[in-house]
């Protein structure tokens, strides 16, 4: 039983009380900077990086493990209250969380959001602790191919994020594409659609456009004259502030969802914690019962992919523990500290530093339950904000808007950009284009074109690379995605050619 | 390697000049900011972070010292952001190779490194060539023969068409009349990823990202690109060594400063790199990654960049990478 022992070690290790202050002075900074807008995970943890040299490591480790679960849990508290992500993950929490705050459901949505990030949370940790080798091994086998086929069955979901008009909801996500595309090209070192500005290079950021087309849009469609700016609905008392039983029952297959598609996109270095957000929202849409009502509150579509971000947290760990390879920002981040403080992170880790390894896995376990401690009672906290009237409600959103965007890239141009895409959002609203699949669009795009390129630079331009088993079998899905609409619609064609009362 | 003679060229006469320059008169009167073009956790953003931690802890500057990231366009963002600050005393920027071959290719890069003012080499970066460790490449000729034998059939994973990787596959095609391909991933991770997964046969690495990989016995060296075997490789041959002596661009980090800075400010900076390059935090940082110091003097490194410049572009012209400068 090496693992129970392990764990044990571990708990014994995390639960010191100086550790213990450590994990929870983590969570709390990690909450901070996710509820702010433009200040990630990532760059919090290099920026208090130096101040860890004078720390015991271990405790410093679990300090820098609890702001990275912190954030994906505080990244939905902007989302879910002013329409403005405040995490590149928590993007797809906007969709329903703000719509549930609009019918008075904040509480709900913010509560769901802590009870599914937990769940998932320690789902993640749990497959971490169990599965770490073998999962190690599938993320290896994953190559360009597979992840361009992922990334295909990502885009369909442009037909489950489509409104009324399907034509509307490609050509969003084609704009969404061609956004994705500009800037350097890798492959090249070519400048596309930069304009000649030295600030296009590096393409535009997802998150400027998100924020633009989801609040400053928002904002600029409530300044209309025409309407009222009512306040919006919040129920008093605690309880009613708290999801019920009945959001958890409606659930249940989002927390397994979320749990699984989380950890399996984070064992994969080159997907991350924004792809599987999106990616398990759509399947939470594809077998809902229906699936028309997302998009307008539904609670599930706040706990899949809240789910999802936490769990790709425990996933994208497995790469980084079992073979030294960072997946994502955070992670390269986190390698970069164990370094510093004279570990050697690779395929030797786990066997050679077991204090920290099972000191981590153990802190993580007592990282979300210290978040789901901490994040429940500021609920109705939280909740009370959205009590605000609506002339310091829009300003409010305006400025965590713009000061989150200039804090991730302190640069002007950003902020021109920022006023770009709300006008762009604006313009979508009022000619009835969905903004989601723009989004989709953006985020799957840059990696969707680089791994074909990557594809057909291995095989040499042959088509047959795609495939392989693990392609083919996902394109497979993405078709099917693709051909079960039409199905519905002639079914219900057909329903009404054979049943004429209707 | 043709700039290790330049090299040891340059740290004699960088010898010199420090231990004949005087303390200079001038100070800063309020914290520095240290411009760098990623992000926080970036290779520039790291090194400058932990630059700062050791001028505090050394107490070799009064106040303290910022980092300020202007991340986009490969370093055309902050070489903008340094230029905007001309004739600023308390402003420098940490640059890298990126910035040049950034500048040689793209016309949006409208500042490059030559309107900056030349402050101090820092370090150059070793790297080493791996497979994996069941690979039938058991050294670098072995991998050359049957991409001679088979041209294009085997694969190199590495970072954009102009970094040092692709430059080093380009030197040794034009060598030795082998052919492989060239995969770009954009992240370092999924660059190891795809050559421990097998999808790709060799790869340029970091000696520090390789270490780990080699002692756990997943990844094989073949051949070290550093003007002399680093210390974790011993028995690993250098590329000339391995019978393969091509031209090599150097992979560098450097101090430059903002243009017209004031002579009194530039010789302060000068002299605390000097001081910064003697002190044991610095030797244990270089050391830990793997670094080779690269330090020179304000007039030195102008002439370094110039030449590293027209090298690369000869480099990329030779390869039809397009040069706009």
């Amino acid at each position: 039983m090496d693992v129970i022992n392990g764990l044990m070690q571990g708990f014994a290790v995390a639960l010191t009380p100086m550790n213990l202050a450590f994990g929870f002075f983590g969570c709390l900074l990690g909450t901070i900077v996710g509820v702010l807008p433009g200040l990630g995970p990532a760059a919090t943890i290099a920026m208090l990086l130096p101040l860890t040299f004078k720390l015991d490591p271990t405790g410093a480790l679990i300090m820098l493990a609890g702001i990275y679960c912190g954030a994906k849990y505080g990244g939905s508290t902007t989302s879910i209250l002013l329409n403005v992500p405040g995490e590149s993950s928590s993007v797809v929490t906007c969709l329903d969380g703000y719509q549930m705050a609009r019918k008075g459901r904040a509480g709900a949505a913010l509560g769901m959001s802590a009870i599914a990030s937990f769940i998932a949370g320690t789902f993640s940790v749990v497959a971490l602790m169990l599965v770490a080798p073998p999962m190690a091994k599938l993320s290896l086998a994953f190559s360009a191919p597979e992840y361009f086929a992922l990334m295909v069955l990502g885009l369909t979901m442009v037909v489950l994020l489509a409104g009324q008009s399907l034509t509307k909801a490609l050509l969003a996500m084609l704009v969404g594409l061609w956004i994705a595309g500009m800037g350097t090209d890798l492959f090249t070192a070519t400048s596309r659609f930069t304009f000649g500005q030295t600030e296009m290079l590096g393409g535009i950021d997802f998150v400027i456009v998100a924020i633009g087309v989801f609040a400053i849009s928002e904002v600029m469609a409530n300044m209309e004259p025409a309407k009222p700016l009512d306040m919006l609905p919040v129920p008093k008392g605690w309880r009613n502030l708290m999801p019920t039983w009945q959001d958890m029952k409606d659930c249940r297959y989002a927390f397994m969802n979320g749990s699984l598609i989380g950890f399996f996109v984070g064992i994969l270095p080159g997907a991350g914690s924004t792809i599987a957000s999106f990616l398990s929202y759509g399947i939470e849409k594809s077998y809902s019962k229906h699936p028309e009502k997302f998009g307008t509150g539904v609670i599930e579509g706040v706990a899949a992919p809240e789910g999802a971000n936490n769990a790709e947290t425990g996933g994208s760990m497995v790469p980084l523990l079992t073979l030294g390879i960072p997946g994502s920002g955070t992670t390269a981040i986190l390698l970069a500290a164990l370094v510093l403080w004279g570990f050697k992170p690779g395929p030797l880790f786990i066997e050679e530093s077991p204090a920290m390894f099972w000191g981590l896995i153990a802190s993580l376990y007592i990282g979300n339950v210290i978040l789901l401690i901490l994040n429940l009672p500021l609920v109705p906290l939280f909740a009370q904000l959205l009590r605000m009237p609506g002339y310091a409600m829009y300003p409010l959103i305006l400025g965590v808007s713009i000061v989150g965007i200039y804090t991730s890239g302190s640069s002007f141009f950003s902020l021109g950009l920022l006023a770009l895409f709300g006008l762009v959002g604006y313009l979508m609203r009022k000619l009835d284009f969905p903004t989601a699949p723009l989004i989709l669009g953006l985020v799957l795009g840059d990696g969707m074109e680089k791994a074909l390129r990557q594809s057909l630079m291995m095989s040499q331009g042959d088509l047959s690379i795609l495939v392989r088993p693990i392609p083919l079998g996902l394109l497979l899905v993405a078709g099917f995605l693709l051909i079960v609409p039409l199905f519905k619609k002639f079914n219900s064609v057909r329903v009404k050619m054979v049943d004429p009362e209707l | 390697m043709k700039f290790t003679k330049t090299m040891c060229a340059l740290a004699v006469v960088a010898l010199a000049s420090v231990s004949g320059a005087a303390q200079a008169d001038w100070k800063p009167t309020k914290n520095i900011d240290a411009i760098v073009h990623t992000g926080p956790g970036g290779g520039n953003d790291v090194l400058a972070r932990a630059v700062a931690q050791m001028l505090e802890k050394e107490k070799l500057i009064p106040g303290r010292m910022n980092v300020i990231n202007k991340p986009g366009g490969n370093g055309a963002v902050a070489a903008a952001a340094i230029a905007e600050k001309k004739g600023d005393a308390h402003t420098i920027g940490f640059v890298s190779t990126v910035w040049l071959a950034n500048a040689l290719t793209t016309a949006e890069a409208k500042v490059t490194l030559h309107d900056l003012t030349p402050v101090a080499g820092l370090l150059v970066e070793p790297a080493v060539i791996v497979v994996r460790a069941d690979s039938p490449f058991k050294t670098l000729k072995d991998f050359i023969d049957v991409a001679k034998a088979k041209p294009g059939t085997l694969k190199q994973s590495g970072g954009s068409v102009t970094s040092r990787d692709n430059i080093v596959r380009q030197a040794l095609q034009a060598k030795t009349g082998g052919k492989w391909a060239f995969v770009s991933f954009p992240g370092g991770g999924e660059r190891i990823a795809a050559l421990l997964g097998g999808h790709v046969d060799i790869m340029v690495i970091e000696p520090q990202e390789a270490g780990e990989q080699v002692r756990a016995g997943k990844m094989r060296v073949l051949a070290q690109i550093a003007a002399k075997p680093l210390v974790a490789y011993p028995g690993i041959p250098t590329m000339k060594e391995a019978g393969f002596d091509v031209p090599l661009i150097p992979q560098i980090r450097a101090v430059m400063a903002p243009p017209e800075m004031p002579k009194d400010a530039l010789a302060y900076y000068e002299d605390l790199f000097a001081r910064l390059r003697k002190t044991a935090s610095w030797k244990k940082y270089v050391e830990d990654n793997q670094f080779e110091d690269g330090y020179t003097n304000s007039a030195d490194l102008d002439k370094w960049i110039k030449q590293i410049e027209t090298d690369m572009r000869g480099q990329f012209q030779s390869i039809g990478i397009k040069t706009v400068r």
